[in-house]
């Protein structure tokens, strides 16, 4: 086979952007389809794992903005939930990924992650007291601790799953 | 499956509205999440409540199809509403029973923040129910293009996202069907611990993330086959054509805008 025709950066870059767009996909039809796992009083969004897999490979930082965009498309407020979602989503992955470069313990990287995913609720909160005028700290509070609680239960299903797929390739 | 997702409810259709560039429309509806905020009396609102009925009345669709999909939205709607009457407590006493007072202020407030929502929800739905997800990417990549300047990627990330939209309902129906496989193999998502819950989860997503990274490979093996070689010097399959009527709704929000100012001001 002659080298010269098989152009590798190509390649790679194609299969970057399948990979991509076909995560953004799963994540929403992870969103969609087992939209809540109700674990009693405690309502838990199964996507969120999704925001862990940015640790492992920079491709899920677009591949989960992306789902995050397309999946507030549904939302009847898109237009305002789209730019700022999918913004806040990007930034706080990068946060993430800056933060949790030096910790060499994987559940510590994944607490702290959480921990600024909940932190980062503020931008829900502040577009539900803009919307429909709520109290902003009262509803952050409690938006945050549903994140971080969904946050929680995706870590530890993360954890399992990465035992058995590698995310880093 | 598909009739929970709001961006597959898009309703093929032949109205003014549908007929518009997706560009246009887009244009439209961020330029109405401005013109809304300028509203802040009962004159403004009251035009753009007109306004509204006029969009939905172009776009031909039912108001039952609108209703429908927005229950939850106009609950917490409700719940605003009923919020501002009983905690306002500002102007003049219109109502005391017991420990209910509602004050006009508080009436006011819970109209006017219900109307602003009420049109907001409404333009949006009408703007997804007559545009097809993948004429809303090519008009979001065509408006998005400026940005290259700064070196963002629009054109890869149009594709992926129309990439992303196509595979969507595939996945969708692969989680069920997988679901429903485990299920009959006696894994319980509803009940028992919360450990065992959890770990029911797993065998669930492995499938589907081998069976999603499985397709993004050999749709990356076809694309090469057909030979992509990324957005310069492409040609397009979907065109998009501008239209009078586009420049017309794009002028109609101008008008609207300068009308809600005037109103603002004067009355």
């Amino acid at each position: 086979m002659n080298k010269t025709f098989y152009n590798v950066s190509t390649r790679t870059s194609v299969t970057e952007i399948t990979k991509t767009a076909l995560v953004a996909a799963l994540y929403v039809a992870v969103t969609t389809v087992l939209a809540v796992v109700s674990f009693g009083a405690i309502q838990f969004r199964l996507a969120e794992m999704f925001n862990y897999l940015a640790l492992y490979h920079k491709r899920y930082i677009v591949a989960v903005t992306l789902g995050v965009i397309i999946a507030n498309f549904m939302s009847p407020t898109w237009p305002i939930d789209v730019p700022v979602g999918g913004l806040a989503t990007f930034l706080v992955i990068l946060l993430c990924r800056a933060v949790t470069k030096k910790i060499k313990n994987d559940i510590t990287k994944m607490a702290v992650t959480a921990l600024i995913f909940a932190f980062s609720m503020f931008t829900v909160a502040g577009q539900l007291s803009i919307l429909y005028h709520l109290p902003f700290f009262y509803t952050w509070y409690t938006v945050a601790l549903g994140e971080l609680l969904s946050m929680a239960v995706g870590g530890v299903i993360m954890n399992i799953l990465k035992k058995k797929i590698d995310f880093t390739k | 499956m598909m009739d929970k997702l709001i961006f597959g409810r898009f309703i093929p259709g032949d109205s003014f509205v549908h007929r518009l560039d997706p560009r246009a429309k887009l244009i439209f509806v961020f330029a109405f999440i401005f013109i809304v905020f300028i509203a802040n009396n009962t004159a403004t609102y009251a035009a753009l409540l007109i306004f509204t009925i006029l969009i939905i009345l172009l776009s031909r669709i039912k108001l039952y199809f609108l209703i429908n999909g927005l229950k939850p939205i106009l609950i917490l709607m409700a719940f605003t509403f009923f919020l501002h009457i009983f905690f306002t407590k500002e102007g003049d006493i219109l109502y005391h029973w017991k420990f209910i007072t509602i004050y006009e202020e508080g009436l006011r407030q819970g109209i006017f923040i219900s109307v602003r929502f009420l049109v907001l929800v409404f333009v949006t739905t009408v703007l997804t129910l007559t545009t097809s997800p993948i004429s809303i990417t090519d008009g979001m990549e065509v408006l998005l293009n400026p940005l290259k300047k700064l070196k963002l990627p629009i054109h890869e990330l149009a594709l992926m996202m129309s990439i992303s939209l196509r595979f969507i309902p595939t996945l969708m129906d692969e989680t069920d069907k997988i679901m429903k496989a485990q299920t009959a193999r006696g894994s319980d998502l509803t009940s028992g611990p919360i450990k065992e819950r959890i770990k029911a989860v797993v065998p669930l997503l492995v499938p589907l993330f081998v069976s999603a990274f499985k397709r993004a490979e050999d749709l990356a093996t076809a694309m090469e086959v057909r030979g992509y070689r990324g957005g310069e010097g492409r040609t397009r399959y979907r065109q998009l054509k501008w239209h009078v009527r586009d420049t017309i709704a794009v002028l109609s929000i101008v008008v609207m805008g300068a009308v809600l100012i005037y109103l603002r001001k004067y009355s």
